[in-house]
């Protein structure tokens, strides 16, 4: 389960140049003089990518947190605490959005530059590595002796606990 | 016209800004250098095309980069990504000929800056949204019930619709409490998960106190919709996109 700081989660995110590709590609002066090249395909390509999260797959997500509700004793409390556990439901909601935009821009990402992706050199908060962890791990910025600490850390942590701090050191063998 | 095949001429055009600023110091699209080609009272920012330019993410970061530097100079016009012109001469011409047209929107966007700002909506609260429809309630109900895929499917696409209100309606409160703050407005395009998107025309002392709203605006609906804002940016959305002179 990722937990955010609350402080750094309600902050607008700033924006990136993935945020402002529309003004680059499609407002802005033209002379009609001026050859402009066309540019065909990245609108298109800009749909496909979110069509994707309208899906079957966020739909049985969806329902399936809302089937862990306790519907008939919760419905009439002012929180929402039962749908992802505590103080962490708000954040974590932030964090699957940005997970979601983060898919995104990496897609765009890809779409912008397929030939040569070392010439990215506008980090969006995706790092190539963090897409095949599952969702528990914590972000990278957090420090790592930190990693412990946050009392309330349902769960994905356990592995850490038991597990000896010996990762360095190789221990293939 | 997909990778326009180039002369040594053609030139790629960033921007116009008022004659007497300075030349940038950051690379152009393809890392060229980038000039300042004068006409009276008037110049553009210019770099020698590469030979095929295409909508790579350094290229566009480029093009951003150049205007950037232009901005905190003062007034810019900036040009869409892409725009080439054949030769120095044709630029020049052009520049004159659109003289007045070109220097009366410099000062419109005179002290100004671009502010965007974009929202996502962010699922969760269900609890909330079972709480308040009564409709999605008997949906859970039901759901629960007689679990089958079918069911779930219908009910997620229920609660997806009701995130999507929601956040629909955060990012009206939103656009009423940034308007005030701008002189100018204009909207992007939406979708089904990107609710707003909006570029406000500042006044430069304004951006503090437009940032201090969106940052409040972020804490409050947060859990609704998420908040980018990007800038200050050159004001692409705030210049006509074709001269008077020119064209239709």
């Amino acid at each position: 389960m990722i937990t955010y700081d609350d402080e750094i989660v309600c902050a607008p995110r700033a924006g990136t140049l993935y945020d402002v590709l529309e003004l680059i590609l499609d407002r802005g002066m033209v002379i009609d003089v001026f050859a402009r090249v066309s540019l065909v395909g990245i609108e298109i390509l800009k749909v496909d990518a979110r069509i994707v999260i309208a899906s079957v797959d966020t739909y049985l997500r969806f329902a399936e947190a809302c089937n862990r509700l306790d519907l008939e004793h919760d419905v009439r409390s002012k929180t929402v605490p039962e749908l992802f556990g505590g103080p962490a439901a708000k954040t974590m909601a932030k964090a699957g959005a940005r997970r979601t935009a983060r898919s995104l821009t990496s897609k765009v990402r890809d779409i912008l530059s397929p030939e040569a992706a070392e010439e990215d050199e506008i980090r969006t908060r995706a790092p190539a590595r963090r897409r095949r962890e599952p969702e528990e791990e914590p972000p990278r910025r957090r420090p790592a002796p930190e990693r412990r600490r946050p009392a309330a850390r349902p769960r994905g942590d356990e592995d850490e606990r038991t597990r000896p701090r010996a990762r360095r050191p190789a221990r293939e063998d | 016209m997909t990778g326009t095949a180039t002369t040594v001429d053609t030139l790629y055009v960033y921007g116009i800004a008022p004659a007497g600023v300075r030349p940038p110091d950051t690379p152009g699209v393809g890392g060229a250098p980038v000039r300042l080609l004068t006409a009276p009272e008037l110049c553009a920012a210019v770099s020698g095309a590469p030979e095929r330019v295409r909508a790579r993410r350094r290229d566009l970061a480029a093009h951003q980069a150049v205007l950037d530097e232009l901005l905190a100079q003062g007034p810019v016009l900036p040009m869409r990504f892409g725009v080439l012109s054949t030769d120095p001469a044709a630029l020049r011409t052009q520049l004159r000929a659109d003289r007045d047209d070109l220097t009366a929107q410099l000062d419109s966007v005179r002290d100004c800056l671009e502010m965007n700002v974009k929202g996502t909506a962010v699922p969760g609260h269900f609890a909330d949204l079972v709480r308040r429809d009564e409709k999605l309630r008997v949906l859970a109900r039901r759901t629960r019930q007689r679990p089958d895929y079918e069911a779930n499917v219908r009910l997620g696409e229920a609660l997806a619709r009701g995130v999507r209100r929601e956040a629909r309606r955060a990012a009206g409160e939103v656009l009423a409490r940034l308007t005030p703050l701008a002189v100018r407005v204009a909207g992007g395009p939406l979708d089904e998960e990107r609710v707003l998107s909006a570029s406000f025309l500042l006044r430069c002392g304004d951006e503090q106190r437009f940032r201090e709203e969106v940052a409040a605006l972020a804490g409050r609906l947060g859990d609704r919709l998420a908040l980018s804002v990007t800038g200050p940016l050159p004001c692409y959305s705030f210049v006509a996109a074709r001269p008077a002179g020119t064209g239709r």
